[in-house]
């Protein structure tokens, strides 16, 4: 296929450039976990509670492992690593003696074939006592509610961690009794009763998003292989190796260096393969049977016991003078977490006191556990939730008002440098610019011509709608490394796992940094053994960390090509530039020395020139929000 | 459960298989002939990645027993085209940047090609109609659209 040449000014960054996979993808060689097959592999099934809460009674496993075929049948107390309290889901590798929410996993069988693991599922007898279940997190957060976690489990704040440029905000402890609010966080600002006081006009509303999943079109999926050294190989759709990596270690108790992750192609993600999963019963499973075993959901399994998106309640009362002042906020957010903590709390109780300009506000943020799945990221945890409900808020205050809805919000957007709630500044903030260009848009000027033609011609009712979001994306520290190859081409290795195209985007920012044609890039995800630490491909955030790694290690191979070129040519750096694959004294072309063979020298055997290593290792404190506003 | 005698033909080369009686046509595709092009991203014929032509029509394939395609034509993505010659649609496909992830993209193929195969001159509406069986989460169909209706040589000078 030909690839599109560059220009002499445009190396990379600004040419539609087809995806290097793309050949691959089309003609269904492109490898996936499931489609992964190392010889002697086992199957595995997991046995999945049908109650949403129950205490097992009884677990007996005689049959399923008298079935020909079968080669491991493991409940909670074949696993030595299991402990009660899990704090994640990963950590609950098979339910205990109770399950909290129907899917949960209380057995795990291997076997020969698919179809024999599925039958010794069947042929497992599972007795259960049903419990009465908290579905509710407006119920589940009172007191009295049925428990969710064991006594004593601590909240996992790891996601909230990675994303601790926002979420600085002091998590409290929760009310004693109330014992399905796992976090609890407030947020608060001048004198909001007083400020409620002096508003002419208050309006009171509850937004609630529903639990969704993330619909990715490849299930999870995990194949394990243990080797004769204790060493721990994992196949894995996963959005990041080294964080699946360290998760597993802790599960497993043993350290990263005794797991090697492989990032194998990921059938989509959306935030729902950040986390481990499945990864650590088919570890135990491959262990035990000392056989490579695959796991693969199912779809049903998928929408049972995947990580989806958290319901979020919102409750809002704001109040502002008749004349359009803002006074005061008083909100609560609920992030419904599923049966293991795990939201980003405080982001959604940061957002909705932070994107307009309430001089007084009280926030307080709860993550409830419910029996139900555990919740994952999912574009953006909690910020279209939450944007939805304060966006609809300032509409509804508009129509109060009886002014124009997009002219208010814009009077009262913040803007960069506005502390938010968390007293953080805005780092930028282009919620005003997207706003203020969709209102000029022809849909939203016309609207009223639209909503008139409601009911006519067969049409139902019309009407125009604008919203505006947003997000402030992750930060997360990563590597790169660019090396000169012998044939002058740069090889790019980094752990990326590529799941939107990013392959192709970091190809393009090592030519243009190093200035080279694209099609002298060969880019390469890693394994967690060979790459360079690479964090998650997720928080909107993979071309700001990891194009920032490539850049900075492709301008360190330049500049080691440059230096070694200098020596050659007795010339000095500053008079150098890289041109067509060589080398050459700026405005003296016929002077020059190929990039092929500086990179030849490099390899040769008693060759005095050091091979070109670009090397890039950077941590970031600098966060960049980002924003959209929709017509509809 | 003893094993069953499947003899078909698959992208053009006549196979004989030993199958279990109640494995998918998916499956064997999958485990026994090491054609892993067709994606299983549901097993109850909702997303349509695992779609494969049996006859020239496309099919579910894992709604399908593999013993139901004894003596008959299968074609699997590793049939429509290869590395070296693509198929007009693996092309138009590569060259739009269609796949994202990419699990989708087997079953959207073979979709598209059969729609192109009944009617070469297929409209945008009846490509539409012809991938409505076929799920994709990365994309939004934009690109998948633009790329099928490009080779149906149907789009007009202003873009369909």
């Amino acid at each position: 296929m030909a690839v599109m040449k560059t220009t002499r000014e445009i190396k990379g960054i600004g040419l539609p450039i087809p995806r290097p996979d793309g050949p691959e993808k089309v003609t269904g060689q492109v490898l996936y976990v499931a489609d992964i097959k190392p010889k002697g592999m086992l199957h595995a099934k997991l046995l999945r509670s049908p109650h949403a809460h129950a205490r097992i009674v009884k677990i007996d496993t005689t049959r399923a492992k008298a079935l020909p075929g079968v080669r491991a049948v493991l409940i909670a107390r074949d696993i030595p690593e299991l402990k009660r309290k899990a704090a994640t889901r990963a950590h609950a590798i098979l339910a205990i003696d109770r399950v909290v929410f129907a899917g949960q996993p209380v057995a795990a069988v291997a076997a020969d074939e698919l179809a024999i693991a599925e039958e010794a599922c069947d042929l497992i007898d599972v007795q259960y006592e049903v419990l009465a279940a908290a579905v509710d997190p407006l119920k589940a957060m009172l007191v009295g509610a049925p428990p969710v976690a064991d006594a004593g489990t601590e909240a996992d704040t790891s996601e909230a961690l990675a994303h601790s440029g926002v979420a600085v905000a002091k998590t409290q402890t929760a009310p004693t009794k109330a014992v399905n609010i796992s976090q609890h966080a407030k947020l608060a600002r001048g004198d909001v009763a007083k400020a409620f006081a002096e508003s002419d006009v208050i309006v009171e509303k509850t937004y609630r998003v529903p639990m969704v999943h993330q619909g990715y079109l490849e299930p999870h999926a995990v194949l394990a292989q243990w080797d004769g050294n204790g060493q721990l190989t994992l196949y894995s759709s996963t959005q990041g190796s080294f964080n699946t990596r360290s998760e597993v270690a802790d599960v497993l108790h043993i350290e990263e260096n005794r797991i090697k992750v492989i990032p194998v192609e990921c059938g989509g993600g959306f935030g729902g393969k950040i986390r481990a999963l499945c990864e650590p019963i088919t570890a135990i499973l491959a262990r035990v049977t000392r056989r490579p075993v695959r796991y693969v959901m199912t779809r049903r399994e998928e929408l049972e016991a995947g990580m989806p998106a958290p319901q979020v309640i919102i409750k809002l009362k704001t109040g502002a003078k008749r004349d359009g002042t803002l006074m005061a906020l008083d909100g609560e957010t609920i992030i419904e977490s599923g049966a293991y903590s795990g939201a980003v709390l405080t982001m959604s109780a940061v957002f909705v006191s932070s994107v307009y300009q309430f001089p007084n506000f009280e926030v307080r943020a709860y993550e409830v556990l419910t029996h139900k799945p555990s919740i994952a990221a999912y574009r953006a945890p909690t910020a279209p939730q939450t944007f939805f409900a304060i966006d609809s808020q300032m509409d509804l205050m508009a129509r109060e008002l009886g002014v124009d809805s997009v002219e208010f919000r814009l009077r009262h957007l913040m803007k960069e440098g506005d502390p938010m709630a968390n007293g953080q500044p805005w780092q930028s903030n282009g919620a005003r610019q997207v706003l203020q260009r969709l209102a000029e848009h022809p849909l939203w000027k016309n609207r009223a011509a639209w909503k008139a033609k409601s009911g006519q011609d067969g049409r139902g009712l019309c009407g125009t709608g604008l919203a505006v979001g947003g997000w402030i994306p992750g930060l997360q520290p990563t590597g790169a490394t660019v090396r000169l190859n012998p044939d002058g081409s740069l090889q790019v290795l980094t752990g990326q796992v590529d799941i939107a195209g990013t392959n192709i985007a970091l190809a393009q920012i090592a030519a243009t940094a190093f200035g080279i044609d694209i099609d002298k890039i060969k880019i390469t995800t890693g394994d967690t053994d060979t790459a360079p630490m690479t964090g998650l491909s997720a928080g909107s955030k993979t071309i700001y960390t990891v194009g920032t790694a490539v850049m900075q290690a492709a301008q360190d191979a330049r500049r080691q090509t440059l230096e070694i070129a200098a020596k050659e040519m007795e010339a000095a750096i500053g008079d150098l530039e890289i041109e067509d694959g060589r080398v050459v004294v700026r405005g003296v072309p016929d002077k020059g020395v190929t990039l092929a063979s500086i990179g030849k020298k490099g390899n040769l055997y008693m060759s005095k020139v050091p091979p070109v290593l670009g090397v890039a290792h950077p941590a970031f404190a600098v966060q960049a929000p980002a924003f959209a506003a929709q017509l509809a | 459960m003893p094993k069953h005698v499947l003899s078909c033909t698959v992208n053009d080369e006549a196979v004989e298989v030993l199958v279990q009686p109640y494995v998918t046509l998916l499956d064997a595709l999958r485990e026994d002939l090491n054609l892993t092009g067709p994606k299983e991203g549901c097993g109850t014929g909702d997303c349509g990645a695992c779609t494969v032509h049996l006859d020239g029509q496309p099919v579910a394939s894992c709604l399908m027993l593999a013993m139901q395609v004894r003596g008959r034509q299968v074609r699997t993505i590793e049939g429509l085209g290869g590395a070296e010659a693509l198929h007009p649609l693996q092309e138009a496909f590569v060259r739009l940047g269609v796949p994202q992830c990419g699990f989708c993209i087997p079953g959207v193929l073979m979709a598209a090609a059969a729609v192109l195969t009944e009617n070469p001159k297929a409209t945008q509406e009846e490509i539409r109609y012809g991938i409505a069986g076929n799920l994709c989460r990365c994309t939004g169909y934009t690109k998948m659209l633009a790329a099928i209706t490009e080779v149906a040589g149907t789009l007009s000078a202003k873009g369909a």
